[in-house]
């Protein structure tokens, strides 16, 4: 787990670079949700409106003394978001290492990395969202296996928690599989073997938080989790007007495509790999703010 | 004749300029630290509650005899008269903590929330400086945002604005809601 203080990693997360350009270019799904808030004390300030600074103090303080307390569940939270990131990066690097011999357009090239990997794919957005799940769970405080809860927590999702669903639907469901991402996640999930599971690198990252006993009660989770979000997902995207084509065209428009290939390897490297742990920690501090906030 | 002195001369000059050179460079180091150094960072005063919770024997961050979370949410208004079309949406529940939102038209307009200040008991010691009581609990107004009560010097309940169409009148008549009396059993 990370032994940075809270206020290092709100402090550290970038303004810029291609993990933002990226997000941004969702805002057309999800328009003004994010506004990439970073800074420990710009948050507090942010989050309560408040501008004494002995309040702000007092605030921070309760804030960091409760992120340190492990059994709080912030920094397993944190994990879960770094983890499933860097966990499922690997298999974005070898995608894009496979492609870019062929020297495909942009465009061309997020089309192509719809169908080879399909099943590594579905895995990877099913457990990303199980990981949402139990980190919504360790953050709130709600019983770790709560499905129900996360369900009507979900449907109140803003900020950047509702970007991170955003992100997760566009970029790790409808463009790697098509508009059917759910059925296919579900179908690839029902049709597997806990022994399957087991060899995909990021289920295998944040396996031991995940509910469930052993492999089989954990894959019963996943698939029990994704069944129920299933129609929230397929709302999002259907009440939005979601389709691959502008996901990706909004994807290019905000990437400079003159830019040579390892501009382009970088951007995309970005976008499946950091989503996740860049909003991921600013949901945790917001909640551990509100939290401090109220408790001082 | 003219050639050696005027390289005499030159290598002087020379010597003086590349002195001089040096000499400003080494104040323009000097000065320019403490001038152009980056502003402390405003996360420094936060340095020393780092290291006092973080390691080995940091203190747990919530006490022993806190109460459940999940006993403090009866005590939380579900809705109050004159404020329709809002929502009470149930937000966090720790040990010795609970907090709902309240949304308005899908937007969050204010935070409600009860918690046992025996897990910081700094919390209550304030309320020692209230002038005014709501049903006969000592009441605060904490920052510019918020307003809170203290019952049985033990839980404190709040009602925080997130935003400016929820005013001070509006966290008071919430905070009216709360099921004190319920809260008060709760301590024994």
């Amino acid at each position: 787990m990370s032994k940075k203080p809270v206020y290092t990693l709100v402090d550290e997360l970038p303004n810029h670079g291609l993990t933002i350009i990226s997000l941004k270019a969702l805002d057309f799904a999800v328009p003004g949700a994010w506004n990439n808030l970073t800074g420990f004390v710009n948050t507090i300030k942010e989050v309560t409106g408040e501008t004494d600074e002995a309040l702000i103090k007092e605030i921070g303080d309760r804030a960091i003394t409760l992120y340190n307390d492990k059994s709080e569940g912030y920094q397993k939270a944190l994990w879960l978001y770094q983890t499933v990131d860097s966990a499922s990066s690997a298999l974005g690097t070898g995608m894009i290492a496979n492609k870019f011999t062929e020297n495909k357009s942009f465009l061309g090239l997020i089309n192509k990395l719809t169908p080879k990997p399909e099943k590594a794919q579905s895995f990877d957005l099913t457990v990303k969202l199980v990981v949402e799940l139990v980190a919504f769970c360790q953050i709130n405080g709600i019983p770790g296996d709560s499905i129900g809860d996360f369900l009507g927590a979900v449907k109140d999702y803003g900020g950047e928690s509702l970007m991170r669903m955003a992100a997760l639907v566009c970029y790790d469901g409808l463009v790697p599989l098509g508009p059917s991402f759910a059925e296919k996640g579900l179908a690839t999930l029902k049709d597997s073997k806990p022994s399957d599971l087991d060899h995909n690198k990021t289920f295998k990252g944040v396996k031991e938080l995940i509910p469930g006993d052993r492999d089989k009660g954990k894959l019963a989770f996943i698939t029990e989790s994704f069944e129920s979000v299933q129609d929230w997902m397929l709302g999002f995207v259907g009440d939005r007007g979601l389709t691959q084509d502008k996901v990706v065209t909004s994807l290019s428009k905000a990437v400079d495509l003159s830019q040579d290939k390892l501009e382009y390897l970088g951007a995309f490297l970005d976008v499946g790999t950091n989503y996740y742990e860049h909003t991921g920690v600013q949901t945790l501090t917001r909640r551990l703010v509100e939290r401090a906030a109220a408790e001082v | 004749m003219m050639m050696p002195r005027l390289r005499r001369l030159c290598a002087a000059i020379s010597q003086k300029a590349f002195l001089a050179i040096a000499l400003s460079a080494v104040l323009l180091v000097s000065t320019g630290c403490s001038t152009l150094a980056p502003p402390e960072s405003p996360s420094a005063q936060f340095e020393q509650t780092q290291a006092e919770t973080s390691g080995r024997k940091a203190p747990d961050a919530v006490a022993k005899e806190a109460v459940k979370g999940s006993s403090l949410n009866d005590f939380f208004p579900r809705s109050v008269a004159g404020y329709g079309g809002y929502d009470v949406v149930a937000a966090q529940e720790k040990t010795g903590f609970a907090q709902f939102k309240v949304n308005e038209g899908g937007e969050n307009v204010a935070m409600l929330s009860i918690n046992d200040t025996s897990s910081n008991p700094n919390a209550a010691t304030k309320y020692e400086s209230s002038t005014r009581d709501i049903q006969g609990f000592p009441a605060l107004d904490i920052g510019k945002n918020g307003t809170g009560l203290l019952v049985n010097d033990r839980f404190q309940v709040k009602v925080q604005s997130r935003s400016d169409r929820f005013s001070a009148e509006d966290r008071e008549a919430w905070l009216q809601k709360f099921d004190f009396k319920g809260l008060a059993k709760l301590d024994n």
